[in-house]
């Protein structure tokens, strides 16, 4: 049939092809089990037609598309396809062929996966002076991004058309002109100028949307521009500055919003015109500097009415976006100048008592930047809106309150003791924000010992009262107090004025407060540190005079003297990576969101969970990226758990009474496996829990099981439930030698388990039990990374190894693969494996005995050849290599292969493709 | 330098159909201008001028009158009254307009930009006693709110007051049902040539601002407005257009505003401290406008902070005005907006209706009371019973008028206020000043101007030596010539007229098919640049020539036609042998 099919079409080649025959064939592209050579007639057939169809423009359309169709799904067929449309592209020479190449083009470059398309300068220019307006717009638009033109051509010709009659050309060439703009640096000075005055004059476009690029040529060329000329760096950028802000009262939201973006990328603006961009009036030049800078002070005057208030009127635009916008630029513009900065901070401040939540938290993301680099000067009048941050009603906004808190250096007494009441007013409003209040205290009394010394008396005073009457009254204050009283000391050894009997008070808190200091010390780092300060005696008694340190602490070379080895080590790595902190603190922030976001899943918000599971789950990524040199381990511990999590979220779905239908039963099984092995790999590749943590992930398999058992068949039940039965045997046990309490979960599986030990003798009846009941009680319990879990990774390379250059073998003769190994945090404990394995399912594992292994602490470092007896006759042979550890949880059903692992093994690495090819005797 | 060709937004398939290309004045240089002179050395025909008649507000606040004449049409911007006369200057000098009394033939149309008084409060008169049934134009809210603000004032004249009544009640429901309610950005054609827009003004709900456009020419009257946004309203918001005339107001001629966000905090700060020390405080204002400006702020914020202290509203007339608010929702802020679909801002979440026994009630609280000024009514009855505590705020407006407790609170901090001979109020709260004005500044005018760059400028609304200075400003600055009319002068701006003609398909041809090139030419007006500058290299120009390479030709039958200048001289061969 098929064969009669293809001589059909070819005998239509000539003619124009019926709507019909375009639709069969497109049924047949689309279909994945048409067999391949119909394709490729299909394919064959519609090239030979393509050329002629040129001239009818229609017939070309749909020719178009069915060759897009068949590159789309059968992507073996895509280079064919390519070729077919780059030999047949026509000759523009009336407007209808013109729309035809455009077509044509289009689909050459939506096919191409190969970067940009090159495209000849002669068939770039005649499109472009062609008289279809479209087609211009469609190559301007396209021209720099999907292919490739000369680039001195390409802004020729859009620098022409910023002068064409028509809109949208000019916008166009703008945005073809800001792209060449961030390709490539572009060396002739008058060029840039030259595109730089131009897009200036278009700033006074009558259409909206070729202001909003001029905006952003004006931004990114007037930068070039700027870095060009060194010596006229200054001028340049004060110029373009000014030219910016005069777009801030722009009619346009989107012009405006896009000019404060503008702003916010400027490297260098004298410290006048950012004054001047402050204030409505116009300002008086600076008096003193007059004299030193001429040539700036002639430009202020000329330029100082288009600068005049622009931040302020973007501060107060009606528009949320806008304002969003303005106190981003704000971030970058502070830095340029401290005494801007001080300005500026006042009207940020008042930002806080913006409306809208996205523009309350940019301006505090802001504050942030600020507080980072020294420039944040917070001022008594600043206070009520700066507090008021930390009793807001939305929970970012008070964390980000926080945030800054954390890293503000304060430079009064009194703005101290309303931050410490201000923090403790949050922690009465919201005592759910409990944990990061108190890593507030915690960072609050490290950075001002000083001041900590000065109220220490009245603190002390409390405390005592406390812990003398009503022990249970205002515990929370009590324990913040506490926190911010041990935490002075934390740097630098002495205790100064700090009574000792408050670090044994401190410990009475600890399981409440220890989180706050998990950025450098464990529970029981922090229980040792209280132990021993509680028995110092260089109390000072409370007089404050006497201290000697007196100063804000942060040297860290006075510290480290009196830190223990190990500390010193800790604290080392903590300066090394700046972003360390940052790190920590979102993935804790992850980690204490989840277990509130499970009621959501409950109540069946799943997507609304999904969206934000994956918001984070990029941001970790990227940090993960970004944070290459390995930011401690707690990156990869919170991905590992947003994943369990998610799967978690996505399984409960289908647990919801509404949801629950039998023909995605399969999808549900596939993330039942998946979860099986996130877990696992959770509990395998990660080291130094707790016992209640491990109880916990215990929990979680248990879950697993009896996820499966009450919903899949019964097939695997009694090898599941077997599982089930000795996984909560090991948290039972667990639980003895901890005195942690189980969870409701693991009480009613237990009680489940007990009451039906007898009956239960094969699958079909255990499959019947109520698991539904205990899956109902279950809920996510709180993990808070800290510096005890390690992470187990190793890498693996096989070096000079590839597809070209494959180790030889003779055949029935071992071959010897060399690795080059490097495994982070193994212990002895832990039993190593390298595991080969062939595409027909064998797998050979060699164990990696960890003595051999070089180094020492944390990473390890072997290279040797590993055997491989299982050299075939075959010409060349594909092994797959990794890396995994035993897990040694579970012991139900060996999966012992001869001489390999007797448990089953968690991958610590991805599989590496090894080749290997047989020795040719000629 | 202008743009070279506004007019090219239409297709160039339209182009060739209609054979007709428009042609500017505008080039980019000297030569290309002489080259189509002949069509505009002409002098401008009386018809082509705009001419501007100021009846009110001409370098005074209030009676805003203004009668504009397009190309033959006549227009007449808002119709009020002035507030502070009894006599008859109060109302605008109708006569001047028609001598004959035929106000329907002297005039196209009456357009009231907004609601408050000096801005419609003659128009009854207007219509029923002077007798003009022609289309009056206003916005919806303005349309709602009028006839309330017309009878309110009625009352306090006629009934209060006792003067002689100029208007009745009934004249008020005649004459609203002479008006035509538009909306936003609708076009009105309201006759074969004239066409009116509407744009947001900002200042009060309703408020807009005008563009009338007769043939080419097109001007715009802004009414009050506001550049700036506030909680409840938008900021003004116009397209860039091109105008031959605009007429603004100038209120703040000179002020120029600082940040009203330092006066918000202050203002939340004081109130907040009050309340958490358990007083009351006492916002005493007019029903419409500053009272929803202030509630939203204060709602907004006892949102955030999860506060629990009640706010109340006093007045019926108030409730009513919210009302109103919720309703015209989509003439508030862009944020009111935004929140709508959750939360309509006008329904706010912490305020209840106050009953006067609860005046002594104990605890805190926040009440809205009429009128602004403490001059009698409820809020001078709160004030008696709350003044005496030093734990109370009392906030009050920027402005009061003399006489008045509010004014008497305002000016130095007495410790007692006489209402009366028998009646002696102590004060010992605090009083806390809180100025919103819904005017823009004067840098709000320059920046409007600047966006619009008309071709000339006309103040009103606003005290003469304030306008003088702007004027100079405008002049100086932006080079836009500027005047500032006092009542019943005249100004004359001459007003854009395109001509049309005929093109030779080469021309079309020409001008569909892009032509640009490139060339070096020293900078323009080096002098002015700084010295830096000015040793520069020759900077790189774009040109499209396109159009200049017309030529206009007038043949015998003094039909004038632009042909391609390739063409010119076979066009010429044509001519001689005809």
């Amino acid at each position: 049939m098929d064969s009669g099919k293809h001589q059909s079409m070819d005998s239509q080649s000539k003619e124009p092809f019926s709507l019909r025959t375009l639709s069969v064939m497109r049924s047949l592209i689309i279909n994945p089990s048409t067999p391949k050579p119909t394709v490729t007639s299909i394919l064959q057939t519609l090239t030979g037609s393509l050329q002629s169809a040129h001239a009818a423009s229609h017939q070309a359309h749909h020719i178009l598309k069915l060759l897009f169709n068949i590159a789309a799904s059968h992507p073996s067929l895509s280079q064919l396809v390519l070729d077919s449309l780059r030999s047949n592209l026509p000759k523009p020479s009336t407007s209808l062929a013109i729309e035809g190449t455009i077509e044509s083009l289009d689909a050459l470059a939506s096919i191409s996966d190969q970067g940009p398309v090159s495209l000849d300068d002669s068939l770039f220019v005649s499109l472009c002076f062609g008289p279809s307006v479209k087609s211009r717009i469609w190559m301007l638009k396209n021209a720099g991004l999907r292919f490739q033109v000369r680039p001195a051509l390409l802004l020729g010709v859009c620098l022409g058309f910023t002068k064409d009659p028509y809109p949208y050309v000019r916008d166009a060439s703008l945005q073809g002109i800001l792209c060449l703009g961030e390709l490539g640096v572009f060396e002739d000075g008058s060029l840039v100028k030259a595109c730089y005055q131009r897009a200036v004059q278009l700033l006074n476009d009558m259409e909206d949307c070729v202001r909003l690029s001029a905006v952003r040529v004006v931004a990114s060329w007037g930068l070039m521009l700027a870095a060009s000329n060194a010596d006229m760096k200054t001028y340049w950028s004060n110029e373009v500055f000014a030219k910016i802000c005069s777009m801030a009262r722009d009619m346009s939201m989107k012009v405006r919003t896009e000019a404060f973006n503008g702003l916010g990328k400027m490297e260098i603006v004298s410290e006048d015109f950012l004054l001047q961009s402050l204030s409505k009036r116009v300002l008086a030049f600076g008096k003193k500097k007059e004299a030193l800078y001429q040539s700036t002070s002639e430009q202020f005057v000329k330029l100082a009415t288009s600068v005049a208030g622009a931040l302020v009127h973007g501060l107060e635009d009606e528009f949320f976006e806008v304002r969003k916008s303005a106190c981003q630029s704000l971030h970058t513009l502070t830095i340029l100048s401290l005494e801007f900065a001080h300005e500026a901070l006042n009207f940020l401040m008042d930002m806080l008592n913006d409306d809208s939540v996205a523009v309350r938290l940019q301006a505090l993301e802001t504050l942030h930047f600020m507080a980072i680099n020294g420039c944040l000067k917070l001022q008594e009048k600043h206070l009520h809106m700066f507090l008021g941050v930390l009793v807001d009603n939305n929970r970012e906004v008070r964390y980000a309150g926080r945030k800054i808190h954390k890293v503000v250096k304060l430079n009064d007494r009194s703005l101290f003791k309303s931050s410490i009441d201000g923090l403790l007013e949050n922690l009465v409003h919201h005592p759910q924000d409990e944990n990061d209040v108190f890593s507030g205290f915690s960072h609050l009394g490290r950075k001002h010992k000083k001041y900590v010394g000065l109220i220490i008396k009245g603190i002390f005073e409390e405390v005592e009262a406390a812990f003398e009457g009503n022990f249970e009254f205002n515990s929370a204050k009590i324990a913040a107090l506490l926190t911010l009283s041990i935490s002075a000391p934390l740097l630098n050894g002495h205790i100064g004025s700090i009574p000792p009997v408050m670090f044994s008070y401190a410990v009475t808190f600890l399981g409440r407060i220890y989180c706050a200091f998990s950025d450098i010390k464990d529970r029981n780092a922090l229980l040792v540190y209280l132990c021993e300060k509680s028995k110092s005696t260089g109390y000072s008694g409370g007089d404050a005079a006497n201290l000697t340190c007196n100063e804000v602490i942060d040297t860290e070379i006075e510290s480290q003297i009196t830190k223990e080895p190990k500390e010193v080590a800790n604290c080392k790595e903590v300066k090394q990576q700046s972003g360390y902190d940052e790190v920590t603190n979102f993935t804790n922030y992850i980690l204490a969101k989840l277990p509130d976001m499970w009621p959501m899943i409950e109540s069946g918000f799943t997507n609304k969970v999904l969206k934000s599971l994956r918001c984070w789950k990029e941001e970790l990524v990227t940090m993960m990226t970004s944070n290459s040199l390995g930011s401690g381990d707690a990156l990869p511990f919170t991905l590992q758990f947003l994943r369990i999590f998610k799967l978690l979220a996505e399984i409960w779905q289908h647990l919801l009474p509404t949801r629950f239908c039998s023909e995605i039963m399969g999808k549900w099984e596939l993330r039942l496996g998946k979860l099986d092995k996130r877990v696992k790999e959770l509990l395998s590749s990660f080291v130094g829990f707790s016992a209640e943590e491990e109880i916990n992930i215990l929990e979680l398999i248990l879950l697993t099981f009896a996820l499966k058992l009450c919903k899949v068949e019964i097939c695997s039940g009694n090898l599941t439930f077997k599982r089930l039965k000795t996984t909560y045997l090991q948290v039972e046990s667990l639980l003895k030698e901890s005195s942690a309490l189980p969870s409701n979960f693991i009480v009613e599986l237990g009680k489940l388990l007990h009451e039906n030990s007898t009956s239960i003798t094969d699958a079909s009846s255990c499959s019947s039990l109520p698991f539904d009941k205990c899956l109902k009680l279950f809920s996510i319990k709180k993990f808070m990374f800290h510096g005890t879990i390690k992470h187990l990774k190793a890498e693996l390379s096989v070096p000079n190894n590839d597809l070209e250059h494959p180790f030889p073998y003779v055949s029935g003769l071992p071959v010897g693969i060399p690795c080059d190994i490097t495994v982070h945090n193994v212990s002895s404990r832990n039993r190593l494996w390298l595991r080969m394995s062939t595409d027909d399912g064998f797998m050979h594992h060699v164990f990696l005995d960890l003595d051999l292994f070089e180094g020492s602490g944390g990473v390890k470092k072997i290279s040797f050849a590993a055997p491989f007896y299982r050299t075939t006759k075959a010409n060349s042979v594909k092994l797959k290599v990794c890396i995994g550890v035993e897990s040694l949880f579970e012991n139900v059903c060996p999966v012992q292969i001869r001489g390999g692992p007797k448990h089953e093994l968690v991958l610590l690495c991805s599989e590496k493709e090894v080749y290997l090819s047989k020795i040719n005797k000629e | 330098m202008n743009l070279l060709f506004p007019q090219f937004s239409i297709s160039t398939q339209g182009l060739k159909n209609c054979r007709h290309y428009f042609c500017q004045t505008q080039f980019d240089t000297p030569s290309e201008n002489q080259k189509l002179w002949s069509i505009h050395s002409k002098e401008p025909p009386a018809s082509m001028t705009i001419e501007t008649l100021v009846l009110g507000a001409g370098q005074e606040v209030g009676k805003s009158c203004v009668v504009v004449t397009i190309n033959g049409k006549r227009i007449m911007f808002d119709c009020g009254m002035h507030m502070g006369r009894i006599d008859a200057t109060r109302y605008p000098e109708f006569n001047r307009i028609s001598d004959s009394g035929d106000f329907n033939s002297a005039i196209s149309c009456v357009i009231i930009t907004h609601f408050h008084l000096d801005h419609v409060g003659a128009l009854p008169y207007f219509t029923e006693v002077c007798g003009y049934s022609g289309p009056i134009y206003m916005t919806y809210p303005t349309k709602a709110l009028s006839p309330l603000m017309l009878e309110d004032n009625r009352k306090v004249m006629v009934d209060r007051r006792g003067e002689e009544e100029q208007f009745t009640t009934d004249h008020i429901a005649e004459c609203m049902k002479k008006v035509i309610a538009i909306d936003l950005k609708q076009t009105v054609q309201v006759d074969e040539d004239l066409q009116i827009r509407a744009y947001y003004a900002g200042h009060v709900i309703g408020a807009a601002m005008f563009h009338a456009k007769v043939g080419d020419a097109e001007m715009v009257y802004t009414g009050d407005y506001n550049m700036t946004p506030d909680r409840h309203l938008g900021a003004a918001q116009i397209d860039r257009l091109r105008l031959d005339l605009l007429i603004t107001e100038s209120t703040y001629a000179t002020t120029i505003r600082d940040s009203k966000y330092a006066r918000e905090r202050e203002f939340l700060k004081a109130v907040h401290k009050c309340v958490s020390g358990g007083g009351k405080v006492l916002i005493p204002t007019f029903a419409l406008g500053r009272a929803q400006e202030l509630c939203i702020l204060l709602d907004d914020y006892w949102e955030r902070m999860n506060l629990k202290v009640p706010i109340y509203f006093s007045s019926g007339l108030t409730i009513q005005a919210n009302m109103y608010y919720k309703m015209l929702l989509s003439w508030t802020s862009q944020k009111v907006k935004d929140t709508y679909s959750k939360h309509n801002a006008f329904d706010f979440k912490n305020v209840h209706n106050f009953e006067r026994s609860m005046i002594d009630a104990p605890g805190p609280c926040v009440l809205f009371a009429t009128p602004g000024m403490i001059s009698g009514g409820f809020s001078l009855e709160v004030f008696k019973h709350w003044a005496p505590s030093e734990n109370n705020l009392v906030t009050l407006p920027g402005y009061c008028v003399p006489g008045t407790v509010g004014h008497k609170l305002m000016s130095g901090k007495p410790s007692k206020i006489d209402l009366d001979p028998d009646t002696q109020i102590d004060i010992r709260c605090q009083v806390h000043q809180l100025a919103f004005s819904p005017h823009t500044d004067s840098k709000g005018i320059m920046d409007l101007v600047k966006f619009l760059s008309p071709k000339h400028v006309i103040l009103v609304h606003g005290e003469k030596p304030k306008m003088i200075s702007l004027k100079e400003k405008i002049h100086s600055e932006l080079g836009i010539q500027c005047y500032h009319p006092a009542n019943n002068e005249t100004v004359c701006v001459p007003s854009t007229h395109y001509e049309s003609v005929e093109t030779s398909d080469t021309f079309i041809r020409n001008c569909s098919n892009p032509n640009f090139k490139f060339q070096k030419c020293s900078p323009v007006g080096t002098c002015n640049s700084t010295p830096t500058d000015r040793n520069l290299m020759p900077e790189l120009q774009v040109k499209d020539d396109r159009v200049a390479e017309g030529v206009l030709v007038v043949d015998k039958s003094k039909k004038a036609k632009i042909v391609h200048q390739g063409e010119l001289l076979l066009t010429l061969r044509d001519k001689n042998r005809v």
